[in-house]
């Protein structure tokens, strides 16, 4: 009757909601067994490997076959299963690594569990012995695919030294350069560009001319120094650009065709975070990379002029001046996001992921990627001698740091060509202590990945 | 017996052989150093299956499915817990289960005649009344338990089917409305909704709030029946608005919740493997390190954690015997419970205790089970029939009573009565 | 883990999933049983009114216009809650719940009763008949 039928309905209902319940710990037991097998204390950890093949990470602990110094170049990026270093690549992918997975449990002999990433060892350890005593860092990138093929970073680490010394490593040993903020110098001149580009317009802009002597009071009465104490002279976009003029930039700023909020809404998408906003992280197979910071609030104000030509509170991650050059170089204003990690197979040597190119949400217009690139390419000429072979779009910044007693060289841009595209970005810390330049590493980097 | 004697024996048969396979399992793929401890095992597994058989010839009553279940899962407990950490009679456990089965067969006859039990409703308020003023007195500073010296018992696990009991009613009952002010109420009603406030103060109180989601269970369970049908005058209405009211209730408790519990809520268990995460984290290594066919019983790791054979057993029997043999426990669980759908009860009664018992059941397991995998607040209630403890297997064995009861129920009334057109009270 | 012993374990899973398979056939086998044993307590009677007939299959069942109510008998002269039957021991006894237009076993109006065979209950403009089911019925 129907009494009952009620009361059964009832059970019914309650049996269901569980088995549904079920049903979802059974498919989250199987999808994260993995992870938890991450955190148990034994484990049997597999390799890391270059495109190549050439081991990057040995899982087994056995690092005497190795040759000295085998690891470093990439030790501060790949890192290992010893926990000290957090934001690398075994780090944030050891449960990918295990030796594990439901069906087989944990494979003790004979596990086929590796990550092949898109590094090449070969390049990374040229770019590493091209800094000398310098220190620094260099990322690369295929910025057609998005395949990282260079990432760098000095002081690193030797894995298989291990970390008995470790109080006597210097700051940034332990992380990659490469993805953390940096003073961007004259290379933030290229996000201004950008902007101005999508404010303006390209012939409009390329139409504008502003006197540089050297130096510029500001509306607010400030001086903005040019590096060239006696003055470029007129100037357009294109020729301040290649010079780095700093007093043509102020003056752009303080136009009134380009209004703060533009400019804030070009950064904005661009990826900065504004004015002490909350910072954005991009990740790179796992691993978390800071974005850009800058600050701007008001045209005519000493700071905010100085943002956006690539000093005061301005940040910006060599990885992510990489993927905005290839938004240029690519003409299409959609960033190719990077990754680290080509396939991974598992237990049984089956692959189970394999890497996809990825754009970004467009962050800028087509038309704008495409005058930029034009810039970027007419001030690459300059550099056909330093860096022969190639033709380049690059852009060179100077930034103080420690309060202006270290000067940071920097240099960022691409290869205009579709057999080689490779976009990169070389940081060299304190450049006046050494003479390794900017421009020989970046031809190192180019001979060896393109060799 | 009903004319399905070939029934019964090949039920009883079925479940004699499920043992051995499970005693098989053992024999090649435990850890034990002597063959004895297996051999000993067997003989009372095999010998506890006999003994019930032959016991349960004795009660008349239409279906003996629910009977055989029982038993398949207290003897497959036995198994579990006689294996963790390796092989060795659990003689408390094997204690407990006997006590179980006991239990089981009380159940069946208090519960089997409604028309004498509802008469004797009163009793039940007050054996109620009675085990909160056991927990409010017998149980030192504020814990759940009474020491007897030689055993502990919780005597909120009692209070389990005695609340059941108090929330099933009949369709007479919820005829018999008296006028309160100027609503026409069940005084029965009100009595019960008193009950309810007065245990969740009292498991607030104890800091026992990891049961308090069963009596909440069995309450709504009681109240569906309360509104649904005698009264449905208003039931979407009524259904929507205890909804409500009872999604604020829990959102409110949760945000003035004591700090103890707001600690237990907000775990990560992972960044806190040694802490608070401690038993969940390495719960579910056990589970991941098991796979679907586990380590083999007794070749476990999780018997050396605090109560790996109370809250975190699923984990446990994971580990030894692999997740699709928990799931195979978790079934025989659930269709001790779908039993009653293809037999109904025929009358109100019994379905409301079958509900109520429904309720606490699944209740109790979804807690231990998410609880101890991540899916929900990790809190510390038993799974019936699986878990270890003397007064959660005498309540679940009390309360699979009063299912069988449902199943084979006996219509009887006082004669006197039966007669008088004073009707039946 | 040697291929034997998942083997054995597999084996050990699929018994324990043929023994809850038996179990839960065997409990609709019973439900044949279950059903005889009713019809021995419910006298096997049935509810007829003329084009329809109510089979009478737990033990308190209520006649009323409510969409809830076990028969449900759609005339407004009816009360949404009007009567409520009752079993004992193969006797049905009919009790007036709150109804207004009352209950009338024969003709006469009572507020409760048992109801012998082929007594005519009319409840509003309703009038039914209780009599043993006949062959052929399905309870």
């Amino acid at each position: 009757m129907k009494s009952i039928k009620r009361g059964q309905r009832l059970i019914a209902f309650i049996l269901v909601a569980f088995i549904i319940g079920m049903i979802v710990l059974v498919v989250r037991i199987q999808r994260e067994s993995a992870f938890y097998m991450s955190h148990n204390t034994h484990k049997v950890i597999g390799n890391v490997y270059d495109k190549n093949g050439d081991v990057l990470f040995d899982g087994s602990g056995d690092f005497s076959k190795y040759e000295d110094k085998h690891f470093i170049d990439v030790g501060n990026l790949i890192g290992d299963n010893t926990g000290q270093m957090s934001n690398t690549l075994v780090a944030k992918n050891l449960e990918k690594l295990n030796n594990y997975s439901f069906s087989t449990g944990l494979v003790e002999n004979g596990g086929k569990s590796a990550i092949y990433t898109s590094l090449d060892h070969y390049a990374n350890k040229a770019v590493y012995n091209a800094f000398e005593n310098k220190k620094g860092c260099a990322v690369a990138y295929d910025y057609i695919t998005g395949e990282i093929l260079v990432c760098v970073s000095l002081p690193s680490v030797d894995i298989a030294k291990g970390y008995a010394n470790i109080a006597e490593f210097e700051t940034g040993t332990l992380i990659s350069k490469n993805l953390y903020g940096t003073v961007p110098g004259s290379t933030q001149k290229i996000p201004t560009l950008i902007a101005a580009l999508e404010t303006i317009g390209e012939e409009k802009l390329l139409d504008k001319t502003y006197n540089c002597t050297g130096s510029y009071v500001n509306m607010n009465g400030q001086t903005i120094k040019c590096h060239k104490s006696e003055g470029h002279g007129e100037q357009n976009i294109t020729k301040a650009f290649a010079n780095s003029c700093n007093p043509f930039y102020a003056q752009l700023v303080e136009d009134s065709e380009l209004p703060l909020d533009s400019i804030k809404k070009s950064f904005n998408s661009l990826g900065y975070s504004i004015n002490g906003k909350k910072k954005n992280y991009i990740s790179i197979d796992g691993i978390n990379c800071e974005t850009a910071s800058t600050t701007l609030e008001n045209s005519s104000d000493f700071d905010t002029q100085w943002g956006c030509i690539g000093q005061g509170d301005t940040l910006v991650s060599p990885v992510q001046m990489i993927l905005w050059n290839s938004a240029v170089a690519n003409e299409t204003g959609r960033m190719t996001m990077p990754y680290l990690i080509d396939h991974i197979t598992n237990v049984k040597g089956k692959i189970t992921d394999r890497a996809e190119t990825k754009y970004s949400d467009s962050i800028f217009d087509a038309n704008t990627a495409e005058a930029a690139k034009k810039i970027m390419l007419e001030n690459g000429k300059n550099y056909t001698e330093s860096i022969s072979g190639y033709e380049l779009g690059i852009k060179s910044g100077t930034a103080q740091v420690k309060n202006g007693e270290e000067e940071n060289s920097l240099l960022t841009g691409f290869v205009n060509d579709r057999r080689h595209p490779i976009a990169f970005c070389v940081l060299i810390e304190d450049k006046k202590s050494g003479n390794v330049k900017t421009e020989q590493i970046v031809k190192c980097m180019l001979d060896s990945l393109c060799s | 017996m009903y004319k399905n004697g070939l029934s019964y024996v090949t039920s009883c048969l079925f479940v004699l052989i499920a043992h051995c396979a499970m005693l098989a399992l053992v024999l090649f793929n435990g850890n034990y150093t002597e063959t004895k401890d297996v051999v000993t095992l067997a003989g009372v597994v095999i010998s506890l299956d006999l003994v019930y058989f032959i016991v349960m010839l004795f009660y008349k009553q239409m279906t003996y499915s629910i009977d055989c279940m029982l038993l398949l899962i207290l003897n497959m407990s036995l198994i579990f817990q006689s294996c963790f950490g390796g092989v060795e009679l659990a003689k408390k456990h094997l204690i407990t289960c006997i006590a179980a089965l006991i239990a089981c067969r009380l159940g069946y006859i208090i519960c089997r005649n409604h028309t004498l039990i509802q008469t004797k409703k009163k009793y039940i308020f007050i054996i109620n009344l009675i085990i909160i003023l056991c927990i409010l007195t017998l149980t030192g500073s504020r814990s759940i338990w009474i020491d007897l010296g030689f055993m502990t018992i919780q005597p909120s696990e009692f209070l389990k089917p005695a609340f059941i009991l108090s929330c099933s009613t009949s369709i007479i009952e919820q005829q018999k409305k008296t006028k309160v002010l100027c609503f026409n109420v069940v005084k029965e009603n009100i009595v019960l909704t008193g009950l309810i406030i007065l245990i969740v103060g009292l498991q607030w109180w104890c800091r026992d709030l990891g049961s308090l989601p069963t009596f909440i269970a069995i309450y709504l369970c009681g109240l569906m029946f309360r509104f649904c049908y005698p009264k449905a005058k208003f039931s979407k209405k009524i259904l929507v608005i205890i909804g409500v009211i009872s999604a604020i209730l829990i959102v409110l408790a949760l945000k003035f919740a004591p700090s103890y519990v707001q600690d237990r809520l907000n775990v990560d268990i992972w960044n806190d493997k040694s802490g608070n995460g401690y038993q969940q984290s390495r719960a579910l290594i056990a589970i991941a390190e098991g796979g679907w066919f586990g380590k083999g019983p007794g070749n476990g790791n999780l018997h050396n954690i605090a109560a790996s054979d109370t809250d975190i057993v699923f984990s446990s029997i994971c580990e030894e015997w692999g997740l699709l043999f928990a799931l195979m426990m978790i079934i025989v669980i659930l269709s001790m419970l779908i039993l009653p759908l293809i037999n109904p009860p025929r009358s109100y009664f019994h379905t409301t205790v079958t509900t109520g018992v429904c309720g606490a059941f699944i209740v109790q397991m979804a807690l231990n089970i998410f609880g101890s995998c991540n899916m929900i607040p990790f809190t510390g209630v038993t799974i019936p029939f699986i878990s270890q403890g003397g007064s959660s297997m005498v309540t679940s064995g009390f309360m699979i009573g009063m299912v069988i009861a449902g199943q084979s129920p006996v219509f009887k009334r006082h004669k006197r009565k039966r007669r008088s057109k004073g009707g039946a009270k | 883990m040697s291929t034997f012993n998942v083997m054995l374990s597999a084996i050990a899973i699929i018994m324990l999933d043929i023994c809850v398979l038996v179990l839960i056939f065997s409990a609709y086998r019973e439900r044949h049983t279950g059903k005889k044993r009713w019809s021995k307590i419910g006298g096997d009677m049935e509810l007829v009114e003329p084009g329809k007939t109510y089979p009478l299959e737990c033990d308190e069942i209520i006649i009323g216009r409510h969409a809830s109510a076990d028969i449900r008998l759609m005339d407004m002269s009816v009360s949404r809650y009007h009567a409520l039957l009752t079993v004992c021991n193969g006797v049905w006894t009919i009790k007036d719940i709150g109804s207004k237009s009352g209950i009338y076993i024969n003709g006469s109006r009572v507020k409760q009763a048992r109801l012998c065979e082929n007594d005519i209950i009319k409840l509003g403009k309703y009038k039914l008949t209780i009599r043993k089911r006949r062959n052929g019925n399905n309870v």
